[in-house]
């Protein structure tokens, strides 16, 4: 790709002037580093498959702009969860599937909620903060199924 | 900060380099992480800039961004195209944001697109709290305001260009949701643009770069 040396010079003093007016916060290079922490390793990752914010036909349906409906998915686990905003805190209503008890852990920048579901795979948590969740199942009576951790969601 | 140079691909991220950084985080590297962080912020960022966001949901954007990676990121089918995966993944989620916060954004509305009244820190003040740097701060002001004139799609392209450290065309292609094709030769015109602009405040200034000489 050629380039006009005038070009280049003047994407850089912009890149220069951005980096000064509008630069990475700091203590979000810092979240971004711990990141990392979170990791999994063997886990199985059930992705976001489905989410009635960006489904424009499910959002119609359910009409609702404060409740959200998310879906996760792998193998043949499947995690749902409603998520209802009030302000800046989020109370949410989870479903395993297939139904089965489990133990759900709540995963949150803040730390860890930790959660029992019932016999049927319902679960449910309020007064979370906004901002990015993952939830960790484990399955089975004494939970000590196949873990399953979801996709990263901002609800 | 990257040198100067002629050609692109001597300034943008190094796809080799990517990909090994990349390859190591998926083991357990944390330094390699810490690598990837470095390479891709300032892209990452630039994508939720686009989108209006209010600071919580930029800042939410962000890190949902990073923290998605950090579960695929043994799972990302080219290591060495992972800046196009988090750009791509960073624009998922704004739209998302934007969908809950019920925004709609017309992306060809310049007045739209200034983000100036989004940020709590006044370029003005910042380029005062910034006379140590080897910045003409009048400049400065005057690229930045320069570059807020132009039209949205401009403002859209070139605030993805100059992220730090510069993203390459595949990466710009994904944060955009744009052709590869059609990002150099928009780029020529947004920056001939840009540069118009800069002549018509200051007709009597040569142009010049400073700090490059």
């Amino acid at each position: 790709m050629h380039d006009e040396p005038d070009d280049t010079e003047l994407e850089e003093e912009l890149r220069r002037v951005a980096a000064l007016l509008n630069p990475v916060p700091g203590v979000l290079l810092q979240a971004a580093v711990e990141a990392f922490t979170w990791r999994t390793v063997d886990e199985d990752l059930a992705e976001l498959v489905f989410d009635s914010l960006v489904d424009h036909q499910a959002a119609l349906v359910r009409g609702s702009q404060d409740r959200r409906l998310l879906s996760f998915h792998t193998g043949d686990v499947s995690i749902e969860i409603e998520v209802t905003r009030t302000g800046r805190s989020r109370a949410l209503i989870g479903q395993l599937g297939p139904p089965q008890p489990a133990s759900v852990e709540i995963r949150h920048r803040t730390g860890l909620v930790t959660l029992e579901s019932d016999a049927l795979g319902r679960f449910s948590a309020d007064s979370l903060r906004a901002g990015p969740i993952s939830l960790r199942c484990r399955s089975g009576p004494v939970a000590d199924g196949p873990a399953v951790v979801t996709d990263w969601v901002s609800i | 900060m990257r040198s100067q140079r002629a050609d692109r691909e001597d300034v943008a991220v190094d796809p080799d380099e990517t990909g090994l950084l990349t390859r190591a985080a998926a083991g357990g590297d944390a330094a390699a992480w810490q690598g990837l962080v470095e390479r891709f912020s300032g892209l990452v960022w630039s994508v939720t800039r686009r989108y209006r966001l209010g600071a919580a949901d930029a800042a939410d954007v962000f890190q949902t961004t990073w923290l998605r990676l950090a579960e695929h990121i043994g799972r990302i089918e080219n290591p060495e195209y992972v800046g196009a995966w988090l750009a791509t993944t960073a624009r998922h989620e704004s739209l998302r944001a934007v969908q809950a916060a019920t925004r709609i954004l017309p992306t060809d509305d310049a007045a739209i697109l200034d983000h100036s009244h989004t940020d709590d820190y006044s370029p003005e003040l910042a380029v005062l709290d910034a006379e140590q740097a080897v910045l003409d701060s009048d400049r400065a002001a005057r690229l930045w305001c320069a570059f807020h004139q132009l039209s949205g799609r401009c403002q859209e392209l070139l605030a993805v260009l100059m992220a730090s450290p510069p993203p390459n065309y595949l990466e710009v292609a994904e944060a955009l949701d744009m052709p590869v094709g059609s990002i150099g030769p928009t780029r020529a015109r947004c920056l001939q643009r840009l540069r118009e602009r800069l002549m018509s405040q200051q007709p009597d200034v040569v142009w010049h770069s400073p700090g490059n000489e």
